[in-house]
């Protein structure tokens, strides 16, 4: 399968949120719906699962108009919703029926979801009497019990202890293998550069990055170093390139205490290591950028 | 369809695991059957009639110069109470206040009297009879003194006459205290299940529960879903306890010696009404109550924000309770045709007053028309209302907003 947001619009009171907004997912791969708070993420998400009409643009699923009614979608959404005061077991299997599933189905399924991610024990009671991690894992369950086609997952890690976020990244690893279409979307870099093979970065409602992790990866790391120092702090190793090595390399930014250097064209690496050699400075750290999705995800989205 | 049925069901699931209905629901029906039937076991074996045997109450006059006459031939005058001659006004008084006579008179001329009593109640025909009784004896005396008959007057003035009743159309007296009683129980139905409709659908807003609903099912299933579970269960409520009350009546009727028929003895037509207006009252009502639960964010906020439309239904009631003294007058028959009071006013007329077929059907379409108008604009809302939060939406501002899509 692959879904294919084309060119979304949304306007909400006059004011326009999306401004065309343009993604692709397929089957067995997990796309990281990455942006900062109130950047359209969950306006998108939405519009996907048709709870609000777009104003332009279309959601495709294998080149034909997406109607959601008939996947079986499972939405994790960023606000955890389900009834405080009602028994686990009964919620989860109301929404799989809801979803489409009978009712000797829904009961099953709840059963092995539970089971899956270990809080059977917690059938029977009241959700709001669970600790904040297990209501999350019955969440969870709530998302996959109708064992979608489609599965949204938003900032599924949240309030997760150590042990927790293992079990679930294995069963999200597990789903994409199955062949699942998801969507992530979070603010943990970390768990997003493990599973999505495709991102896309929103700010202020367009699309600033785009593509395939490991290609932006390179493409930002592209012609770039990395430069620290020992006892030497960053603002001055900056100086020190500008006026010492300024016809090699530009300063393009810093992580930390480490510089990240620019090559200029035609420049080699071997030519900055041995500017370096005689320069005499007590390198700590020399190697190529390797942007981490964090860092990628500061520059294009700062303001 | 599916959706709505499995939305449906849940929520009806919902009333009938809620603790407090169960018990109201049991609670109630086994007090009705309760007062019905128990005191039958007190009541058994007379079948006299009570009229005349129940103690008389005791009045007090003082008579000083005789206005009256022979107390004997006056105290004989009226009957229906015990006579207590005083010698003196304190006695009287200590007499009306250690409540040995429930009243007292002290008559000071032939047509004068003070009536004295320790507090007077609303419904005070003591000095009626007293004054009749007294104007009697004064009637007496002058045409006595005026050499004319007095019997033969007072004959002529009390001759009983025979009187036959045929009622064309309804008796309303009879009719009045379960009409009154059914107009009660629909009210307190209304607000009842109008509030908890409210109180679910924010608090699946404020619990972010529809969240998650809102992407399972469309908002159409989601409210009918609400509203016609409520119908169900307050049709089960109330069909289960009156139907103890009146069902246990039955049973037990010829021990009450027919005396509660006021109250239990409905007709068959009256209860189709009451149900027909019952419901299509509900619906309308319960599809405003979702609206507004949809509109707000808060529990808190839904008896603000509930205001205009409780006060709607108030005032609505209000016009039924005094419509049913004149059941056939033009404000009810206006307001059977008005959706918002047709529910109470409609019933109210098939009920006590004289009401054809057509206008039956009339208003039926008129009110099934109006909520379906209602329901549409309900569901719109609901879907609108449902994902914003904050501050309680102002309904005119949702309406604005549903027209710009």
């Amino acid at each position: 399968m692959r879904l294919e947001v084309k060119d979304i619009h949304k306007s909400f009171g006059g004011k326009e949120v999306l401004h065309g907004i343009s993604f692709s997912v397929e089957s067995g791969s997990a796309l990281g719906l990455l942006g900062r708070n109130g950047a359209g993420k969950t306006t998108t998400i939405r519009i996907l699962m048709d709870v609000f009409k777009a104003d332009k643009g279309e959601v495709l699923l294998d080149g034909k108009k997406f109607r959601p009614g008939e996947y079986r979608i499972g939405y994790l959404p960023e606000e955890r919703g389900l009834y405080p005061k009602k028994k686990v077991g009964e919620q989860i299997a109301y929404l799989a029926q809801l979803r489409g599933m009978g009712t000797k189905e829904s009961k099953e399924s709840m059963r092995r979801w539970l089971a899956r991610l270990e809080v059977s024990e917690y059938e029977n009671r009241l959700l709001e009497t669970l600790s904040k991690g297990n209501q999350q894992k019955v969440q969870l369950a709530q998302t996959l019990v109708c064992d979608p086609q489609i599965i949204i997952l938003d900032e599924p890690f949240s309030g997760l202890d150590p042990v927790n976020s293992q079990v679930l990244e294995d069963v999200i690893q597990e789903e994409i293998q199955k062949g699942k279409l998801v969507i992530f979307s979070s603010h943990q870099m970390g768990y997003v550069e493990e599973f999505c093979k495709d991102i896309i970065i929103i700010n202020k409602g367009t699309t600033v990055l785009s593509g395939d992790l490991k290609n932006i990866k390179r493409e930002f790391g592209n012609n770039r170093l990395i430069l620290s120092v020992n006892d030497m702090e960053h603002e001055e190793l900056h100086r020190n390139a500008d006026q010492k090595w300024g016809s090699l390399v530009s300063v393009y930014g810093h992580n930390k205490e480490q510089l990240i250097l620019e090559m200029k064209p035609d420049v080699k690496k071997e030519m900055i290591l041995s500017a370096l050699a005689k320069s005499g400075l007590d390198v700590e750290r020399f190697g190529d950028y390797q942007p981490s999705l964090n860092d990628i995800f500061v520059q294009v989205a700062e303001d | 369809m599916k959706k709505f049925l499995t939305v449906l069901k849940f929520e009806i699931g919902n009333y009938f695991k809620n603790k407090s209905f169960l018990l109201t629901t049991v609670g109630l029906t086994l007090l009705m059957v309760g007062v019905v039937i128990v005191p039958t076991f007190f009541m058994g074996g007379s079948k006299k009639a009570d009229a005349g045997e129940d103690t008389k109450n005791t009045l007090a006059f003082f008579d000083e110069k005789g206005y009256l006459g022979n107390p004997k031939e006056f105290e004989q005058l009226l009957p229906q109470y015990d006579w207590l001659n005083c010698s003196e006004e304190r006695e009287l008084k200590e007499a009306v206040k250690s409540e040995k006579a429930e009243a007292g008179f002290i008559v000071q001329g032939e047509t004068k009297y003070t009536y004295v009593v320790e507090n007077r109640s609303m419904m005070d025909n003591i000095q009626e009879s007293f004054e009749s009784g007294m104007l009697k004896s004064y009637r007496m005396k002058t045409l006595t003194e005026q050499g004319i008959d007095a019997g033969i007057v007072e004959s002529l003035y009390e001759k009983p006459l025979q009187s036959d009743t045929m009622i064309l159309g309804k008796d309303s007296a009879k009719n009045y205290t379960y009409t009154y009683v059914l107009v009660f129980v629909m009210y307190f139905f209304v607000l009842l299940y109008g509030q908890m409709i409210a109180t679910s659908i924010t608090s699946e807003k404020s619990n972010r529960a529809i969240e998650i609903l809102v992407t399972s099912a469309n908002s159409n299933s989601l409210i009918f879903g609400k509203v016609v579970a409520g119908a169900v269960c307050s049709l089960f409520q109330g069909g289960l306890i009156l139907g103890a009350g009146v069902a246990s009546y039955r049973m037990v009727r010829s021990a009450w010696n027919n005396r509660l028929d006021f109250l239990f003895d409905i007709p068959l037509n009256a209860w189709l009404a009451f149900i027909l207006f019952g419901i299509l009252g509900y619906l309308l009502y319960a599809f405003l109550f979702g609206m507004l639960g949809a509109l707000v964010s808060k529990t808190e906020d839904i008896s603000k924000s509930a205001t205009p439309v409780t006060i709607i239904y108030i005032v609505a009631f209000f016009v039924a309770i005094f419509g049913m003294n004149t059941p056939d007058s033009v404000l009810m028959k206006a307001a059977s045709f008005i959706p918002f009071t047709a529910s109470n006013s409609m019933f109210i007329r098939v009920a006590m007053g004289s009401v054809t077929a057509a206008e039956v059907v009339i208003s039926v379409l008129i009110l099934a028309a109006s909520c379906g108008i209602v329901g549409f604009l309900a569901a719109k809302i609901f879907r609108f209302g449902t994902l914003m939060y904050g501050n309680p939406i102002k309904f005119s501002v949702a309406l604005k907003k549903i027209r710009e899509k």
